[in-house]
């Protein structure tokens, strides 16, 4: 760890930043959020970043026994000793390596018990939408798009006590303290110069293995496809695309400043993004040799898409058809019929495709048990097309996750499927699925926590760290998924795990008293989510308002708007 | 056809790379100097590069050897040295480069380790003697296709022990044309078992390699090198 190409180093610089993804180096090094915050402070402002990820468990019981600190990698300075620890926080099931590293890094855990040698502690990222599940451990945390205020952030460090940076970071549009008296809902910031400036072009690039290992260039930012269930499809609107020219001349410096050979055109849709050819084509031509990665495919448009890549690139394809039946696709507004899903899937084995991996959830609202069973009818469907065109030469894999309804989204209020309906419906798909499917079920424990925390109140934390002093870490890692530490505080808390943690309260019929409401306001607007919710009952769609008319979702107005290239 | 010598050192955190990390870091090295590497053929063509003695993990060297084969299009080598110096991430640090118009493939004649251990300096300066002086030293090597006996006498030689406050000073070379070659850690384990100690080494490091260049013999300097 540590070493990479393109690492920065600031000595004396102040004041410092440390940048942390709670998981393992090989997970945190590939998160392109993590990456332009770093660029951003190295580069653009007189900060200097660091970083720390979390140890895997047999290291973190190194460092106890040896009295060895969390520290940084750019300085090997303790991480307790930087003026600011801010956090990226992806997801749920990472909610208590947090505490790991805190504890690891001698930070008292609670925001409360801080002093003025303390660091500040700032908690960013998409599991911010409802921050209460952390709210004890973090003195602030930054609702949205933080590029834009960034600069504001490093000014307030230069405060001259703990009390006034705090104060000055209040002050910070997005800014919201769980500790401050009476404070209401902060409103979601949005990156509005996203289009004007470029992607990273000096990533970090790790000397070892990691999950992702190639340039990767954010095209996009936003997705108003509507998907009824997608928190990212509600939370990075609106729709903002970069200029082809500004895309291809970072994937050209980038590659320079890499030594990487591959280019990922990134987004929550790159299919959608309107100079996706252009972009495809000249990167490719940049210098031979060099490869072009879409992370997923439209099925709509999959046979179009599909047609763009080179034959050396032909391995294996992911479509996300979501349900498997149509009636529960059109509540979730996945506007994908059988017809297209078909041609989507010859054109993957008639385009010499090696291997197919279809997605689908499970536990979605309204579902049934002919819902479930239509997705090993569906991979039965791909089977035979893989059988009559690649002649047995492809691999066809099946996917399923559990779904767990999030925050600001029109199935927030919609009840989480729970533990026994979710296992027999897994066992329903293991006996229904063709033998010859690979079938992976997402580990169902660990969606009963992520439930448990997406929608957390007040009083959640509480569960989270009684969790993690009963051994759970690395939640999201089924070899280190502890069962027993989170039956154990879950019980504690008077719990079944999969029900909203916190202080029990009322979200009434509207969510009015959804308690994420309280603290963020995604601009997306209630009514808007609960029209959603009217037209999913209705099977209506909603069209995506890049291509009609506006939905009226809220999130546009005050300089915030969509940016289409023309 | 240009064949590169590369000589370049391995500190810091890069010690603890993996063989083919340090590959891919070379690799890489040549990708951002801009020199490109001539690919091998068939269905999924590699670049024409290889180490040609692996460093353990953990391992700091001072002059190791990558063998690369350029493209027609690489720059002259005193340019092509200060690109890849300026290309090289922290811890791998170029110091030299040779370019030879034929084909080269270096063999590793015998190479020269160092490194520290913690205990009794007299009983591990009795047991490094015991290498070269005593009986046969086995050492077994389990691995997945099963367990194989390596003498340690056939291949380490040279062995000098000092000692420090608290423990000693090992160094000792490992021929690589005398079949199995000992591995450093099964070195220090020997010692470390017969001198009952921890069998834990600290900074080790491969201070010198000796390779064969089609029966000439190449002796990498100890030092790091100037530019050539």
């Amino acid at each position: 760890m540590g070493g990479e190409f393109n690492l920065r180093r600031k000595p004396g610089a102040r004041p410092r930043i440390v940048l942390s993804y709670p998981d393992a180096y090989e997970v945190g090094i590939s998160n392109p959020g993590l990456q332009i915050l770093y660029e951003l402070v190295n580069d653009r402002t007189p900060a200097a970043a660091e970083r720390a990820y979390c140890p895997l468990p047999d290291m973190a019981d190194l460092m106890r026994a040896r009295g060895v600190r969390l520290w940084a990698l750019e300085s090997a300075a303790p991480v307790a000793e930087c003026d600011l620890w801010g956090f990226t926080l992806p997801h749920e099931l990472a909610f208590t390596n947090v505490l790991e590293m805190l504890d690891l890094a001698g930070v008292p855990l609670h925001a409360a018990e801080r002093g003025e040698e303390d660091p500040v502690v700032m908690g960013g990222g998409p599991a911010v939408a409802d921050p209460w599940p952390l709210a004890a451990f973090f003195d602030a945390f930054f609702i949205g798009e933080v590029e834009g205020h960034m600069a504001a952030i490093v000014e307030a460090l230069g405060a001259p006590s703990r009390a006034a940076r705090l104060g000055r970071l209040a002050a910070v549009p997005g800014v919201w303290l769980p500790h401050a008296a009476a404070q209401g809902p902060v409103e979601r910031q949005v990156f509005t110069e996203f289009s004007r400036t470029p992607p990273v072009e000096r990533p970090l690039v790790p000397l070892v293995e990691a999950v992702h290992d190639r340039v990767v260039i954010e095209v996009m930012r936003g997705c108003t496809a509507g998907c009824r269930f997608c928190q990212a499809g509600m939370w990075y609107r609106p729709v903002r695309e970069r200029p082809v020219d500004m895309v291809v001349e970072a994937a050209a410096r980038a590659l320079a400043a890499t030594g990487y050979d591959e280019v990922s055109l990134v987004s929550l849709s790159s299919c959608d993004y309107s100079g996706i050819d252009e972009a495809v084509r000249r990167i490719r031509a940049l210098r031979p040799g060099i490869r072009v990665s879409l992370p997923s495919l439209r099925i709509d448009s999959a046979a179009s898409s599909l047609a763009g890549f080179a034959a050396e690139q032909r391995g294996s394809v992911t479509l996300a058809p979501e349900a498997g039946t149509q009636a529960l696709r059109e509540r979730l507004n996945k506007r994908v019929d059988e017809r297209q899903f078909d041609e989507a899937v010859r054109a993957v084995f008639s385009g010499g495709f090696t291997g197919l991996k279809l997605y689908f959830m499970i536990g979605l609202p309204e579902e049934t048990d002919d819902d479930v069973l239509g997705i090993p009818a569906m991979a039965a469907a791909a089977a035979r097309r893989a059988k009559e065109i690649a002649r047995g030469r492809a691999r066809l894999s099946v996917s399923v996750s559990s779904y767990v309804p999030k925050p600001h989204t029109p199935f927030e209020l919609e009840p989480f499927a729970g533990e026994d309906a979710l296992r027999r419906r897994q066992a329903l798909l293991r006996t229904a699925m063709p033998r010859h499917v690979r079938l992976s079920l997402h580990h169902l424990e660990s969606s009963l926590v992520e439930a448990t925390l997406a929608r957390g109140g007040p009083g959640s934390d509480h569960l989270v760290e009684d969790a993690w002093r009963r051994g759970a870490r690395f939640d999201g890692w089924t070899e280190h998924f502890d069962e027993a530490a989170w039956r154990g505080a879950a019980a504690a808390a008077g719990l079944a795990l999969g029900e909203p943690g916190g202080d029990e309260a009322p979200w009434g019929a509207a969510g009015e008293g959804a308690p994420w409401r309280a603290a963020v306001d995604a601009r997306v607007s209630p009514g808007f989510l609960e029209e959603e919710r009217r037209r999913a009952a209705a099977l209506a769609a909603t069209e995506d308002c890049r291509d009609g008319a506006c939905v009226a979702c809220g999130v546009c107005g005050a300089g915030v708007e969509m940016e289409v290239l023309a | 056809m240009r064949t590169w010598l590369v000589s370049f050192a391995r500190r810091g955190p890069a010690r603890y790379l993996s063989h083919l990390d340090t590959l891919r870091a070379v690799q890489r090295t040549f990708a951002r100097a801009g020199v490109p590497l001539e690919l091998s053929e068939g269905m999924r063509p590699k670049p024409r590069l290889s180490l040609p003695l692996p460093l353990p993990v953990g391992a700091a060297a001072e002059d190791e050897l990558a063998v690369a084969r350029v493209g027609d299009s690489a720059p002259e080598a005193r340019r092509g040295l200060a690109a890849l110096r300026a290309a090289a991430p922290a811890g791998l640090e170029v110091s030299a480069l040779r370019e030879s118009p034929r084909r080269v493939r270096p063999q590793p004649l015998r190479a020269r380790y160092r490194c520290e251990v913690r205990g009794d300096a007299a009983a591990v300066a009795a047991a490094a003697r015991g290498i070269e002086e005593g009986g046969p030293a086995h050492v077994v090597r389990r691995g997945p296709k099963g367990t194989k006996t390596v003498d340690l006498r056939e291949s380490v030689g040279d062995v000098s022990c000092r000692a420090l406050p608290g423990g000693a000073r090992l160094e000792f070379e490992v021929r690589y044309d005398a079949g199995a070659a000992a591995r450093p850690q099964e070195v220090v384990e020997f010692i470390a078992d017969t001198a009952g100690i921890e069998p834990v080494l600290h900074r080790l490091r491969r201070v010198e390699v000796v390779f064969a260049e089609k029966g000439r013999a190449r002796r990498a300097p100890e030092r790091r090198s100037t530019a050539t």
